[in-house]
């Protein structure tokens, strides 16, 4: 929907930053303070997203360039020293 | 003459005279150039053999066969030398002149010039230490390249999608950034090129993780390092080839060599430089607390610049309410009531409806928001945008709603000045008989016609006597 006019997550910052900057400054009319605030809320579900989309994974790359799961001794806490 | 006598070279002639005979030609050992060369070369090679020599480089100069050829000179005397591209090669700096050295070799004869050479299989820089050495000549080249330069540098990502990380599987480094990674960033997605570290292999794998983990579609910052140790441990990190592939690498470095007081090449021409491993775990996850920060900031004043506008439309409601046009307005309803009755009516609808129409969007929007939130629980971090963002939509509808309460205010005002409570102060409305025209003219009626008259409460059906203009 709407997400495909947010680049990435810096450009959603950014854009949050200028939408508050324009409500702080503006003399908007209701109507369109709205519409900013809810382009405000749009962002910032993005940048939820965004949050949430890095998953909680450890790859290997190896010498021909596949990426293979880690080793689950890597990822353990205690190393077994 | 007897001057001339005393001159060796009477002296030898003199010698010669005194000298017996020469044997004659067939018992006299002739050598061919060649034969003598060998001999000489036998001899020196045989003698000498591998020798250590101190002395000042000069002459310096690399043949395009790759090999090095040289003099090496003291006060009083100099010795030609040359080293083979393959020795060559396992220098850790470079040889130029000026330079005082400890040569390792062998003596050898070069027949066809009839010159004696050392053929030097190692070279080391006298006082400083060839490492240090090196480390200065690369170091001054890569600057003079503009390696180094502040506009080089690019900014770390806001939030990385795939962190890269080229180093060993095996040391301490690894574990160390996962460790901080897991604390700090929880669902980090990290890709790692496992490399030497160490070594002779060690450069050579460190440049090629840094050119495949280039290439993996998402990572968008790279971390290369390794744990500390003694400065041969961690001279890869000083050759010109990771130095290249760091600057090659299509996305921000942030090297991690060692402990904080190690600093290597890398150093100068990655993107950042941090003090240990840990640390660049630390800069790539603070980045997103930084991140995390400002949108809570930014989310404070989205909600207070929102509520800021509904306050002052409100208030302007408000204030055109009870302007002198509105306080007037009872006197000309008297007039025009029925007109007055439906641009209240049109007005109040025309608000409720805008206000309305506002109130469900906003309710789209929570709803929206708590179907989002449905989802996966999110740890710490995430609870706080949307603990911002609860508060915001509660704040913003609490505002509305007030706004919508002062508009209401505003029409209850509208009401009290609709003919009906006009009539309530005592004044009537005349009518037409069928009612279905206010009469405002005398004329409009004549004698015997029925007219009917609302009074604030009830109706009367009048007729007319006589009418006065």
């Amino acid at each position: 929907m709407a997400d495909t006019s947010i680049k990435d997550f810096e450009a959603a910052i950014a854009e949050l930053e200028s939408i508050v900057k324009k409500l702080e400054e503006g003399d908007l009319a209701l109507e369109q303070s709205l519409e900013l605030y809810e382009r405000g809320v749009q962002l910032s579900r993005f940048c939820h997203a965004r949050l949430e989309q890095a998953e909680r994974r450890i790859e290997i790359l190896n010498e021909r360039g596949e990426l293979k799961p880690a080793p689950a001794s890597l990822t353990s806490e205690d190393p077994g020293r | 003459m007897a001057d001339l006598f005393d001159l060796p070279f009477e002296e030898d002639d003199s010698d010669a005279r005194s000298n017996p005979p020469e044997p004659p030609a067939a018992r006299r050992q002739v050598f061919s150039v060649t034969h003598l060369t060998i001999r000489i070369r036998d001899l020196l090679e045989e003698q000498i053999g591998q020798v250590w020599v101190e002395g000042e480089l000069s002459n310096c100069r690399v043949w395009n066969t790759g090999h090095l050829y040289f003099t090496l000179k003291d006060e009083q005397s100099q010795l030609r030398g040359f080293m083979f591209k393959s020795a060559l090669r396992y220098l850790r700096f470079k040889p130029v002149d000026g330079t005082c050295v400890v040569a390792r070799g062998r003596l050898s004869v070069y027949e066809p010039k009839g010159e004696y050479q050392l053929v030097c299989e190692h070279l080391e820089p006298q006082g400083l230490g060839a490492l240090q050495l090196a480390f200065d000549q690369l170091k001054k080249q890569l600057q003079a390249e503009g390696l180094f330069d502040e506009s080089r540098k690019r900014p770390l990502p806001a939030l990385p999608r795939k962190i890269g990380i080229v180093t060993s599987l095996e040391g301490a480094a690894i574990r160390d950034i996962i460790k901080v990674l897991r604390r700090r960033y929880a669902n980090a997605h990290l890709v790692i090129c496992p490399a030497r570290v160490q070594g002779a292999d060690a450069a050579p794998e460190i440049a090629r993780g840094l050119r495949q983990i280039g290439r993996v579609p998402g990572v968008d910052v790279v971390i290369v390092g390794r744990g500390g140790g003694s400065i041969e441990d961690l001279w890869a990190f000083n050759e010109e080839m990771v130095a290249r592939a760091i600057c090659r690498v299509p996305v921000p470095v942030i090297s991690a060599v060692g402990h904080e007081t190690d600093v290597t090449i890398a150093d100068f021409v990655a993107d950042v430089r941090a003090p240990t491993p840990s640390a660049a775990a630390e800069l790539v996850v603070s980045r997103k607390d930084e991140f995390c920060g400002r949108i809570d900031r930014l989310h404070d004043r989205l909600r207070s610049a929102a509520r800021g506008r509904i306050q002052t439309l409100s208030r302007r409601v408000h204030v055109a309410g009870s302007r002198p046009a509105f306080a007037a307005f009872p006197a000309r309803l008297a007039m025009r009531g029925r007109h007055a009755a439906d641009l209240t009516h049109v007005l109040a609808r025309a608000l409720r409806n805008g206000l309305a129409a506002r109130a469900r969007r906003l309710q789209v929007l929570e709803r929206q928001l708590a179907t989002f939130d449905a989802g996966r629980r999110l740890g710490g971090l995430r609870a706080r945008l949307v603990a911002a963002e609860t508060r915001l939509n509660a704040t913003i509808n609490r505002q509305h709603d007030r706004a919508a309460a002062r508009m209401r205010t505003v029409l209850g005002r509208l009401e009290s000045l609709s003919p009906l409570a006009v009539l309530g102060r005592g004044y009537a409305v005349a009518w037409n008989a069928d009612r279905t025209r206010i009469l405002r003219d005398a004329t409009s009626v004549a004698e015997g016609d029925r007219v009917r008259v609302t009074l604030a409460s009830g109706e009367l059906d009048c007729e007319v006597r006589s009418t006065t203009e």
